[in-house]
Order: C-alpha cells, then structure tokens, then sequence
C-alpha cells in the first residue's frame, strides 16, 4: 500500500476499515497511517457512525456468567500494577531464600548469601507479564517473533523466516492510537536476538494492547524517526503463560 | 427498567472516574449487546470470552476518551469491540462460516433493554439508503459488517473475483455514503 493522498481512497480504505473487510496487513496498515493522518482518521470515525445502525440487526448474546468477575479481577490488577499477585509471590519467595541463607550467620554463608542475591537477579521473571507476539504477513508466514516483559520494559525481537534484505533494514514500530504518531522500537539485528529496553518510557497498558509492526527502511533505520516504507509484518501481544 | 443512550453516557462519565459500581451497571447493560457483536465475527465461545474482557479493560481505562459530541456511548462501545474482534479474527487462520454453522442460529437472551441505544432514525435512514441498493450488494455490505469477513472470504463465498468483490464494495459504500449525506 502507498501512502496515496487521493480523498476519495482514504475514504474508501476508512469504509473498508470499518465495514471489516481488510487483510490483516491491510488493518495495520491503517491503523499505523490513522495515528498520523488526522484526515483518514476523521474518515474512520465518520463511516463508524455511518454503519453502526447495522449493530441494531445483532441479537445480542449474554456472556457467560464468569466473565465478569474475570474482568472485575483484571481491573484490580490494572489499578495496581505494583503490586500484582505474581510480583508479590516472586518476592515472597526471594525473602524466604534470603531468610534462610542468613540463618548461616557466618562469613561463608553471609557470601553464599550474597551469591544467591546475585544469582536470583539474574533469574528471568516469571510471572503474567511475558507476552509473545508473532509478527507476520498472514497466518501462514511469521516473519518475526517478539517477547515482551511488561513489569521490566524489556523486549526482545528475532527473525523466524524474514528475508534480509541488501541495503535495508527492518525497523520495529509500536502502535498506539493513545500515543500518536509510531514509536520507533529500533532496527532489528538481521539475525539472532535484539534485546532492548526502549518500551521503558511506555505505560504498562499502552505496551500491552500496542500493534507491532515491522517496516522495510533503508539501511539503519528510519532518518527522521518516523517510519518511511509500507508494514511489511504486524502483530499484537499475546500473553505467554496462564 | 429502561435505559437510555443518556444513561450509558452518565454511566460512562463515572466510569472515567474510577466509579467501580457505575462501571459494573454499564457491564449490565451493555455486555449481551457488545458479546453478540463479538461472537458474529469470532465464531468461538472460547475467544469472544477473552476478547470481551480485553474490551470492557480498555473500555474501564479509555471511558475518559469518550466524547458524547462525537458519537453515541453504545457506537464508541462497539467500535471498540469490533476493532478487538476483527483483529484477533485476522491474527487467526481465516475461519469460514461453514466451520461453525451454528453461529448463524445462536439462541437469543436478549435481557438487556438496550434496543433504542442506536437512534431509531438513524437506523431508519441507514436502512432506507440499503435498499437502495441491488439487493445481492445490500446483502454483500450487511455481511461484511455483522461477520468481519475479508474481500477474499466473500470472494469465495460468492464465488466472484476478489476484484468484482472490491468493486462492489467500493461503489456500495460510494452510494452508501451519497444517500446518508444530507
């Protein structure tokens, strides 16, 4: 897709956005140009209103019975990400291993204590807050597979099946409607892991429900911070463990 | 007890406030509503389950966006729905209706008084300028909506070319939107 400039596309790629009839790369697509284009973004808004009479010809269902408690739980957790029951566990147990390491109460356990510290910081988290997400061109193809760990800000991004390109690099984008414009996640390494921990200025909820989209720009990234090629790949957190 | 679109967008305005017993009437109202939208185009109990509860989070977080001088509660409420449910649908290996037939004929429990949320002339106006249309084109945009099909499942279905299918839409929505212009 370019970035055609035509009124009469953006308005029929907005109906298309609304009416749902886009591919998933079509979908990122938009939802990527909506963040900056306040024009398209106008156009989606108003076919939304356009179409939603047509809600009226939906029977509604009742949701099971459980949802709700499920979703009165999530928002406690939301209000109070500092202390999520996960967090709180992984702490409990750290200070029984530290209470138990000092009942030594010598210089050799006081070390071997230290050491256990040490060790345990270097233990990954685990806890709700590993998301995955496959970034890819439809069902068939990832191209690129992410790990999010929400409570550190960190990520990590490695090819699966992406193909390098001469010249160009690929560049990760976070899309957020609530941020603006893109945010440049930086230049993914042509193999193995990027590790990186440029999510550390974003809210929890902002990362959590962000699209991931990967562009094609030239080599070393995008020059002005603001994405210059097509998606190429996208996809959204997924939440890696119960 | 009857609610009115008002009521959503009081109930909406304590729910940006953090109003926990507000946000839990809005869940009684508005829920059958916003889970028969996401199950038409999601198919399965199991994914409409966690869709609906990523909605109603982001609809407890976003409620301070709302803006009731630019759409009505319930159209901003299942915009949010559809979004979520036609994004996790394209995340899936496209699903076709014949996988789940029994999708079509879901039991109605209808419990919530929510059928005059849409303005009865805008649904008016809406349905007066579809059938307008030729009928297999009005039925074309009506199940593009409700199913959260893609240009290439109707394609199939119809047994037309994306391309046809594409210029179909195109000048349905065209004609769509001259007729609904005042």
């Amino acid at each position: 897709m370019t970035d055609n400039t035509d009124p009469n596309d953006i308005d029929l790629l907005a109906a298309e956005y609304v009416l749902g009839t886009l591919d998933r790369i079509e979908r990122a697509n938009v939802a990527f140009r909506r963040a900056r284009d306040p024009e398209l973004d106008a156009a989606i808004q108003a076919w939304a209103a356009r179409l939603a009479p047509l809600n009226d010809q939906i029977e509604p269902i009742a949701p099971s019975p459980l949802l709700k408690a499920k979703i009165a739980e999530r928002i406690r957790a939301f209000e109070t990400p500092a202390i999520s029951p996960a967090s709180v566990v992984d702490l409990q147990s750290r200070l029984a291993r530290w209470r138990s390491a000092a009942l030594g109460a010598t210089a050799l356990a006081a070390c071997l204590a230290g050491f256990i510290v040490v060790r345990e910081g270097f233990r990954p988290p685990v806890s709700a807050t590993s998301y995955v997400a496959v970034l890819q061109k439809d069902a068939q193809s990832p191209a690129f597979l992410m790990t999010v760990d929400i409570d550190a800000r960190t990520f990590t991004v490695r090819p699966v099946a992406a193909q390098r390109q001469v010249g160009k690099s690929y560049e990760l984008w976070l899309i957020n409607t609530r941020l603006g414009s893109p945010k440049s996640l930086g230049v993914v390494a042509d193999q193995g892991y990027s590790v990186s921990a440029k999510l550390a200025s974003y809210a929890s909820g902002d990362i959590a429900d962000a699209t991931y989209a990967v562009t094609l720009e030239a080599e070393g990234g995008s020059p002005d911070g603001n994405p210059t090629g097509p998606v190429v790949y996208a996809g959204k957190l997924v939440q890696a463990k119960p | 007890m009857t609610t009115s679109a008002q009521d959503i967008v009081d109930l909406l305005a304590r729910v940006s406030r953090k109003d926990v017993a507000a946000f839990d009437a809005l869940y009684d109202t508005t829920s059958s509503k916003l889970y028969g939208i996401i199950f038409r185009i999601l198919r399965r109990r199991d994914i409409a389950d966690e869709v609906l509860q990523e909605v109603y989070v982001k609809i407890w977080e976003r409620a301070a966006d709302f803006d009731p001088g630019r759409a009505s509660p319930i159209t901003w409420m299942a915009t949010i729905a559809r979004n979520r449910a036609l994004d996790e649908v394209r995340r899936r290996v496209p699903a076709s209706i014949e996988d789940a037939p029994e999708a079509l004929n879901v039991p109605s429990s209808d419990t919530q008084p929510l059928h005059a949320l849409e303005l009865s002339q805008d649904v008016a106006r809406l349905n007066a300028c579809l059938d307008k249309l030729d009928p297999q084109r009005k039925q074309l945009v009506v199940d593009a909506y409700l199913h959260g099909a893609t240009r290439e499942e109707l394609s199939q279905r119809l047994g037309a070319p994306v391309a046809t299918i594409k210029t179909w839409l195109h000048r349905s929505l065209a004609q769509l939107k001259a007729c609904l212009t005042p």
